[in-house]
C-alpha cells in the first residue's frame, strides 16, 4: 500500500512538472519548435510586448519574443518566426494596431513577390508605423477643438456681429438681381426671336434668278478686267521698249532727248526769239506796217 | 455583544502557539516521514478528478462567457486572453483551494477532531510520539506540495477545456484562441499561480489541523470544529487570495 502510494504521487508530480515545463513553453513561444529569430528596431512607444503577433501579408507566422530597451531610442525586437515561413527581403516591419483595445501586432510586408528571403538573425528594415487607436484619437480631439473654435467663430461672426441678418439681405438682392436678369433676358429672347423672323423674311424675299444674274455680270466683269490687265501689261512692254530706244539715242526722239548741240541750239533760238519779241514790243511799226484804203 | 473582548488576540495566539509546534515538529522527520507519503495520495492523487471535473467546467464557462461578453468589432483572441488570465491567476488557484476546503480540509478536521475526541492523541504522547509532528507535519508538507500541484492540473485542464469550448461551441477559431493564450503572457503568472496555490494548501493544512487538533469533546464538537475549519479556512483563503493580488500583481505586467 505504501508503495503504491508513494508510486501515485511520484506520477502525479511527474505529470504536474511536465504540464508546467511543456505549458509554459507553449505558451511563451508556441510550443516545443524553436523557429528562428529575425530582429527589427523600433522607435520608443511603439507598444511592443512579448507574445504579439507577426503577420506576413496577413498570415500569422510568428510572435514577439522578446522586446528590448536601448537607451539610443530604439526597441531591439526579437521575432520568433515559423519555420514553415520565409520572409521575402525588401519586406518592411510595421507595428499596426490589432483590434480596438490598443493591441499591436507587427506586420512584415513585402514590397514585392522575391524568391530570396531573409535567413535566421537578420535585421528587418522598419516602415512607417500605423497610427493607433490613441493618435487616431489624438487626431480626432484636435480636429473636434478645431470645429469648436469655427463653430464659436462662426456664431461669432454670423450671429452677434449681424452676418446672418446680412447674409440674408444679400440672398434677397441676389434673388432680385436673378428676376431682373430673367426679365432682360426674357425680353432679349423676344426680340432676338424677332430679328430671327425678320432675317428670315428678309432670306426668303431674295430672288435666286436675280442673285445668279448678278453673280453672271460679277464672272464677266472680272473676265473683262483680267481682259484690261493683258492690255495694260503689254502697252507696258511697248513703252518700255520706246523707252530702252529713247535710252539707246537712236531715232528723232532719241536725238531730242540725248543730242548737247539740239538743247543749244533750242535755247539759241529762244534766246532769239526773246529778243525778237523784246524789238517787237519796242518798234511795232517796223514789223507791223498797217494802211487802212 | 462579545462576551470577551479578548478573545480574538486569544485566538490569535493560540494559532500562533500552534505553527510554533508544527516549527518544532520539523526536527522529528523519523515521525511525519513516513506519513507523508500517506497524506499526499490523501490530499492529491485522490483529489485529481474532483479537482479536474471542477477545472474542466470552470474553463467551459469561462470560454463560454467570455466570448458572448465581447461586443462587434472586438478580435476573437481576446477570448483566449481572458481565459489564460482568469483561469491560471485566479479560477485555478482559488477554487481548487476551495474545494480542497471542503473534501481535504474537512476530512482532515474530522479526523484529528475524532482522534482528540477519543483520545489517541493522548494515548501517542503517552507513547512519546509528538502529536504534531505525527497528525499535522506530514498534513501541512502534503498539502504544500500536492495543492500547487493540482492547480497547476487544474490551470491546464481549465485552459484546455477552454479551448476545446471556444473552437467547438463558439466562433472563435484555434489560431485565434491560441494567439490570445500567447499575447503577454510571462513565465512568472504560472509562479503567481503556484505561490497562491502554496499559500492555499498552507492555510488549508494549518487550520484544518488546528481546529481538529483543538476540538471539543464529543461529536458535536468534532461537528462544529469541522464546519469551523471550512469557514474560516475559505475566508483565509479568500484574504489571501486579495493580499496575494494586492502584492504580487503589479509584477503581472508584461
Amino acid at each position: 500500500m505504501k508503495k503504491r502510494d508513494e508510486v501515485l504521487v511520484g506520477l502525479m508530480l511527474i505529470v504536474t512538472i511536465v504540464v508546467v515545463v511543456l505549458g509554459s513553453l507553449w505558451l511563451a513561444r508556441g510550443g516545443l519548435a524553436k523557429g528562428y529569430p529575425l530582429y527589427a528596431k523600433f522607435p520608443w512607444g511603439a507598444g511592443l510586448k512579448q507574445g504579439q503577433p507577426v503577420w506576413l501579408v496577413g498570415v500569422t507566422v510568428g510572435y514577439v519574443d522578446e522586446v528590448e530597451l536601448e537607451q539610443n531610442g530604439t526597441l531591439i525586437t526579437t521575432f520568433r518566426i515559423t519555420d514553415d515561413y520565409k520572409v521575402p527581403v525588401g519586406s518592411k516591419a510595421t507595428v499596426v494596431p490589432n483590434g480596438i483595445f490598443g493591441d499591436m501586432a507587427v506586420a512584415l510586408t513585402p514590397e514585392r513577390p522575391n524568391p530570396v528571403s531573409h535567413s535566421p538573425g537578420d535585421t528587418v528594415p522598419v516602415g512607417p508605423t500605423t497610427p493607433g487607436i490613441a493618435q487616431i484619437t489624438a487626431k480626432a480631439d484636435s480636429i473636434a477643438r478645431a470645429v469648436n473654435s469655427v463653430t464659436a467663430a462662426l456664431e461669432q461672426e454670423m450671429v452677434a456681429a449681424g452676418g446672418l441678418r446680412d447674409m440674408r439681405q444679400a440672398i434677397a438682392g441676389t434673388n432680385r438681381l436673378i428676376a431682373e436678369f430673367s426679365s432682360i433676358a426674357a425680353e432679349q429672347n423676344r426680340q432676338l426671336t424677332a430679328t430671327m423672323t425678320s432675317l428670315r423674311r428678309a432670306a426668303s424675299a431674295v430672288d435666286p434668278v436675280k442673285v445668279d444674274s448678278t453673280m453672271t455680270n460679277i464672272r464677266t466683269a472680272s473676265a473683262n478686267m483680267a481682259e484690261m490687265s493683258a492690255d495694260l501689261k503689254a502697252t507696258s512692254a511697248r513703252l518700255d521698249l520706246i523707252l530702252a530706244k529713247v535710252d539707246s539715242g537712236n531715232g528723232s526722239a532719241a536725238k531730242l532727248l540725248n543730242d548737247p548741240a539740239v538743247y543749244n541750239d533750242v535755247r539759241g533760238l529762244l534766246a532769239r526769239m526773246d529778243s525778237l519779241i523784246a524789238d517787237v514790243q519796242k518798234n511795232p511799226k517796223r514789223y507791223i506796217n498797217l494802211t487802212i484804203f | 455583544m462579545i462576551r470577551d473582548p479578548l478573545i480574538i488576540f486569544r485566538r490569535v495566539g493560540a494559532r500562533g502557539y500552534f505553527a510554533r509546534d508544527i516549527g518544532r515538529a520539523f526536527r522529528d522527520p523519523q515521525t511525519y516521514g513516513p506519513e507523508t507519503f500517506r497524506q499526499m495520495r490523501n490530499i492529491g492523487v485522490d483529489s485529481l478528478p474532483l479537482t479536474v471535473i471542477v477545472a474542466a467546467f470552470i474553463g467551459a464557462v469561462t470560454a463560454f462567457q467570455t466570448r458572448y461578453q465581447l461586443f462587434g468589432g472586438v478580435q476573437l483572441s481576446v477570448v483566449g486572453l481572458i481565459s489564460r488570465q482568469s483561469i491560471i491567476l485566479e479560477l485555478g488557484p482559488l477554487l481548487t483551494g476551495l474545494v480542497l476546503t471542503g473534501r481535504v480540509g474537512a476530512r482532515i478536521t474530522a479526523e484529528i477532531g475524532t482522534m482528540r475526541v477519543t483520545e489517541q492523541i493522548d494515548a501517542l504522547e503517552t507513547l512519546a510520539y509528538d502529536p504534531i509532528a505525527y497528525l499535522v507535519v506530514p498534513r501541512l508538507i502534503a498539502a504544500l506540495i500536492m495543492v500547487p500541484a493540482l492547480t497547476i492540473i487544474a490551470d491546464a485542464v481549465g485552459v484546455g477545456t477552454a479551448m476545446l469550448t471556444a473552437v467547438t461551441a463558439t466562433d472563435v477559431t484555434a489560431a485565434a484562441f491560441s494567439e490570445g493564450l500567447r499575447l503577454s503572457f510571462t513565465p512568472f503568472q504560472i509562479v503567481y499561480s503556484v505561490i497562491k496555490a502554496v499559500l492555499f494548501g498552507g492555510a488549508i493544512a494549518f487550520f484544518c489541523t488546528y481546529e481538529g487538533y483543538t476540538a471539543d469533546v464529543g461529536a458535536e464538537g468534532v461537528g462544529r470544529s469541522t464546519a469551523q475549519a471550512v469557514v474560516v479556512t475559505s475566508v483565509a483563503i479568500l484574504v489571501l487570495d486579495a493580499l496575494t493580488a494586492l502584492l504580487l500583481a503589479p509584477y503581472l505586467q508584461a
